[in-house]
């Protein structure tokens, strides 16, 4: 009961932040009854999705303080999973979701394990590396359907499939994906004030003193790592569901981990607002500029230099992303 | 006060003039928007140009009369059943990424509200796009994608116009089974042991991956033997170790399936390598693309591959012959088998919607289904256009052949592509053995 | 027997060429700490270099390997001193998120400049031909001369950094900052300097590489990994591991060959059939996952 408590207690945010998050969640919830393009909606259900990853990632990235580059194999585990299990045994969404998660939990304690031995760009690098590895490997395996990749196809079932989670409009999805949203929210809150999350940051000041104080380091960066791997993994296997084709180019590729990181660097990490802000900024930012620079002016790529000179503006003069300028100029207003 | 009146009854005048006109305006034909999905950049860029440029020039032959071409679509000006309405083509580009092809399409059914689809060429994307047009009820017409899964998805719409991989694979065996049987053009019967090893190396996603699985099962039909199947990424930038592969296995044929960067990227490296196949053959794509001759010059003679046309054909045909010309007088190039296909894509969208005569979904489907374009309005040499609608390929063109082509260079030291099956249309004499590298 | 050969001399000479991929990797980091994950993009900018130095003045590609060098110390002092200088006051993540954005904004420069397409070389005197030295093994002659200018560079740069002043200035500074500064050595031009030798070392291997290998603006980050892998496994900071581990993973880059081999020896099907082909390079990144976990420090290094 506690822990629900604490889950919607946001009483330690001053009041105008809650303000604004409360509008923003009632423009969330009423937008797609609004007239709105398909190309709106789409950048809506992404930056819902990027949200949700950049949430599991700040957990580790963030709160835990150890930059992780590989998360997109957990989308590949979530999203593969469940496209298998539906293919193959027509399980509904539901199940195969937590299933999903299951894999990707055991798989990140099996190369947490050894991971967590490393720090700070050895570890970055060694999360690049378990990805790719992941991702050429389902690449040459034909029960996942190889480099081919798998398809969910549209006429075999009937839309809207609330089991399968197979809709024929967006709208059911973003409504999908809100509610991830909000439990990602609530779940985060509880998180950063449970005893996991007091470890975390203890950890992350100076490890060790951490260790002295008499907490299992390890133990509390590889448990908080599968919880970053659970939430990705769940958006994986709804990715798997609305995107109804997935093959590891695609799916678990280098750059959307990158994208992952990017996200949660650039709003912040280690705050709860920060990863929705950083996605917030990012994906329509990469949508409207495809759009309207896109290949016709043939000025490819132009939408991630614009990225590219953000991150190193925040990296070089505030690491801690956005969120923490916000508090910067808070602090100082204050005095 | 009095001015302002006055610059009501000005405002209003306008607008009632503007009233006035624009049912007017909308008299004349709406274009017919058909949205295009084709890769423009990207590895297989050098395609995609073939391809839109064909499709452009279909594009100008319809909206405008061309009295000297002998082509239905060259009469008109628009489509006559609809009121002459121009066809317009959105271009979008899926960059070889099928989840972007995806999106592309549904944007262009949504927000653009396209009345058909037209491409994709990479079948991985096509499959994508198909998807999503499926789902939509929007009518995709595919131009250039061969992998034979595509019209076994069971579809009602999609409709294929280029024949797909089973065909052409079949084309192949037939063609080695004739250098046996001696019926190859200036080649005495070759022994079937001295043939019968193959090797493939294939590009891996849905095109490539399904083309090595029929070439294997046609293998054993025909009484040869795979030694040796890999599949590569055709982004790489490097294949010596897949040509080192090929290479230990020792066979007599290399057999490819690849875009054109990495069809270019193979040749050279089986050249650094000196590999020493008889027979090299490549299932089109990167095989045909103007680039792979241009890059490789001389080492491509003897390379045979997979097409569906080549500028022999225009002698052959005459209104290929017409349209080609033309083809060349804009863009300097002769057509290839994909521009010849992107073209001949978009003429049977104009020959549908000309039978239709309305752009509701329904009547399209209906016209696809039964629609039967002859032979001689075709540049590309099948015997007609006919969708099937019972069978195991259903919306597939029954009516397409292939042919394979040989590089050879001719007497004024050119590098073209000679007709060497079906052999009673060959060209010139086949060269056989490959000298090798 | 021929394959075998054929498969480790083929690696042998591609691991030379990558040591001095890894070389300038090694060296930023020894002298301070910081892990270049912009460096593959820096080897993809020497490709471009190379090439288009060849194809617009017609020289052979060979010759353009000083245009690549002086290219790349300034690209590395640019960088140092524009942007990299200001991360070094910052956090760690900081500093891997600011090099890793350096990446993407040099990675899609090249996208914008150049368009996606891959480019290659087509003609040069070394260009398309090989030596055929018997029992299998063919020797593409751009390779060789890969190899044997890659060795020459590791040989300047030995003595560079052991024989003259400068060279163990930055030694120092490598080894203890704080030291070196008391002892009069400027930090800041030896940072410069670092990044300039380092920048020059890759674009320089970039120029060899461009020879065999095709080039597009996405090449960076597996050659980040390669170089990454090599100098964990060498040891990071140290030179000559740079150039053993460069020959190790070159071989480790060949397993496809050495699996063929095998197959042939034991004619099994199984073997046959498995795209090993495909799989070449995961066993470079399982290889930096396993000599991370199990020996850190490398070969050679001092460095943890």
């Amino acid at each position: 009961m506690e822990a629900i408590r604490n889950a919607f207690d946001f009483s330690d945010f001053p009041r105008i932040d809650l303000v604004i998050a409360g509008a923003l969640a009632l423009f969330f919830v009423v937008f797609p009854l609004s007239p709105h393009s398909s190309f709106t909606m789409a950048t809506m259900i992404q930056f819902f999705m990027f949200s949700i990853y950049g949430m599991g990632w700040n957990t580790i990235g963030g709160y835990g303080g150890q930059v992780d580059l590989g998360k997109a194999q957990y989308v590949g585990i979530g999203a593969y999973t469940t496209t298998v299990m539906l293919i193959r045994w027509d399980i509904p969404f539901w199940l195969s979701m937590p299933v999903g998660m299951g894999f990707s939990v055991l798989w990140s304690f099996i190369i947490g394990y050894p991971l967590f031995r490393l720090k700070g760009h050895y570890f970055a690098i060694a999360t690049i590396a378990t990805s790719l590895v992941l991702k050429d490997i389902f690449e040459v395996w034909n029960f996942v359907g190889a480099a081919r990749g798998l398809g969910i196809s549209p006429i075999k079932y009937q839309p809207p499939d609330f089991l399968r989670l197979i809709f024929k409009e967006d709208i059911y999805y973003y409504y999908v994906i809100l509610g991830f949203f909000f439990i990602g929210i609530l779940y985060l809150n509880w998180f950063r004030k449970s005893r996991l999350g007091f470890q975390l940051r203890c950890i992350k000041d100076n490890e060790d003193v951490a260790r002295s104080l008499g907490i299992n380091v390890h133990w509390a960066k590889i448990k908080t790592y599968a919880i970053a791997t659970a939430f990705v993994s769940m958006v994986g296997s709804f990715h798997a569901c609305y995107v109804k084709n997935i093959e590891p180019e695609d799916t678990m590729s280098l750059d959307i981990s990158i994208l992952i990181a990017l996200m949660a660097m650039l709003g912040g990490a280690g705050s709860l607002w920060g990863p929705v802000i950083g996605a917030g900024i990012l994906i329509p930012l990469k949508s409207y500029l495809k759009e309207w620079l896109g290949a016709a002016a043939g000025l490819v790529g132009i939408d991630l230099i614009l990225y590219a000179v953000i991150i190193m503006l925040i990296s070089a003069f505030e690491p801690r992303g956005i969120w923490g300028i916000v508090q910067k100029v808070r602090r100082r207003k204050r005095r | 006060m009095k001015s302002m009146a006055k610059v009501g009854i000005i405002v209003l005048g306008i607008l009632a003039f503007f009233g006035l006109l624009v049912p007017a305006v909308s008299q004349a034909a709406e274009p017919i928007k058909i949205g295009v999905i084709y890769p423009l950049t990207g590895g297989a860029a050098a395609e995609g140009r073939e391809l839109r440029a064909g499709a452009e020039l279909a594009l100008e032959i319809a909206n405008k009369p061309y009295p000297n071409i002998s082509m239905n679509m060259a009469k008109n000006t628009g489509i006559k059943s609809l009121g002459g309405a121009p066809i317009e083509l959105i271009f979008k580009d899926h960059e070889g990424n099928p989840t972007l092809g995806a999106d592309l399409a549904k944007k262009l059914i949504l927000d653009d509200k396209v009345v058909g689809i037209l491409g994709c060429y990479h079948s991985a994307v096509t499959k994508t796009v198909s998807a999503v047009c499926e789902q939509y009820g929007v009518p995709m017409i595919n131009d250039s994608s061969t992998s034979p899964g595509l019209t076994k998805q069971g579809f009602k719409w999609f409709w294929r116009t280029t024949p797909h991989d089973v065909t052409f694979t079949k084309d192949l065996f037939e063609f080695l089974k004739g250098l046996t049987e001696g019926k190859a053009k200036g080649v005495k019967a070759v022994k079937k042991a001295d043939i019968d090893d193959l090797a493939t190396a294939c590009e891996k996603t849905e095109w490539g991956s399904n083309v090595s699985e029929v070439i294997e099962t046609m293998a054993k039909t025909y009484g040869f033997k795979v030694k040796k199947s890999i599949l590569y990424a055709a982004k790489s930038m490097d294949l010596s170790s897949e040509v080192g592969s090929l290479k230990a296995v020792k066979p007599d044929a290399m057999l490819f399936a690849s875009y054109a960067s990495d069809a270019i990227l193979m040749l050279k490296t089986l050249k650094a390598q000196k590999a020493q196949p008889k027979i090299i053959w490549g299932q089109n794509a990167g095989f045909e693309a103007p680039e792979f001759r241009d890059t490789l010059r001389d080492d491509i003679v003897g390379v045979l591959t997979r097409t569906v046309f080549l500028p022999k054909v225009a002698q052959v045909k005459k209104v290929a012959g017409e349209v080609n010309a033309f083809y060349k007088e804009k863009t300097g190039r002769d057509f290839s088998g994909a521009s010849a296909r992107a073209f001949t894509g978009l003429q049977t969208w104009v020959e549908v919607l000309e039978k239709a005569g309305s752009t509701k979904p329904a009547d399209i489907q209906k016209a696809c289904n039964t629609i039967k374009i002859a032979g001689d309005q075709l540049i590309v040499p099948w015997s007609g256009i006919k969708f099937a609608t019972t069978g195991e390929d259903i919306g597939q063109n029954e009516l397409g052949t292939g042919m394979i082509g040989q590089y050879q260079k001719d007497k004024d030291g050119n590098i073209t592509l000679e007709i060497a099956y079906p052999f009673d249309v060959a060209t010139a004499n086949l060269i056989y053995p490959l000298k090798g590298f | 027997m021929e394959i075998l050969l054929g498969a480790i001399s083929s690696g042998l000479l591609l691991g030379m060429v990558i040591a001095l991929v890894a070389l300038g990797l090694t060296i930023i980091f020894g002298v301070m700490d910081i892990v270049n994950f912009a460096h593959g993009e820096f080897l993809m900018l020497g490709m471009y270099t190379g090439l288009l130095t060849a194809q617009f003045t017609g020289v052979d590609p060979l010759f353009t390997l000083p245009v690549a060098a002086v290219v790349g110390f300034l690209l590395g002092i640019l960088c140092y001193s524009g942007f990299v200088k200001f991360l070094l006051r910052g956090p760690v993540v900081a500093q891997l998120l600011g090099t890793f954005g350096l990446m993407l904004f040099l990675r899609n420069l090249a996208l914008l400049i150049f368009g996606s397409e891959d480019r290659a070389l087509h003609h040069g005197i070394l260009v398309g031909r090989s030596f055929d030295v018997g029992m299998g093994i063919i020797i593409p002659a751009t390779k060789l001369a890969a190899a044997l200018l890659s060795v020459l560079s590791f040989v300047g740069v030995w003595l560079l950094m052991n024989r003259t002043k400068v060279g163990k200035a930055l030694a120092a500074t490598a080894l203890n900052g704080q030291g070196a500064r008391y002892m009069g050595i400027p930090t800041e031009r030896m940072n410069n300097l670092a990044w300039g030798v380092g920048g020059a070392t890759v674009t320089v291997a970039g120029a060899l590489i461009v020879n065999f290998w095709s080039v597009n603006p996405f090449v960076g980050i597996l050659f980040t990994m390669i170089a990454f892998a090599v100098v964990a496994l060498g040891g990071f900071g140290s030179v000559p591991g740079a150039f053993f581990a460069g020959l190790v993973v070159g071989l480790i880059m060949e397993i496809p060959g050495l699996w063929d081999f095998l197959t042939y020896l034991t004619d099994s099907e199984w073997m046959g059939q498995f795209p090993m082909t495909s799989l070449k390079y995961m066993w470079i990144y399982a290889a930096y996952f396993v000599i991370m976990v199990v020996r850190p420090r490398g070969l050679f290094g001092w460095k943890q």
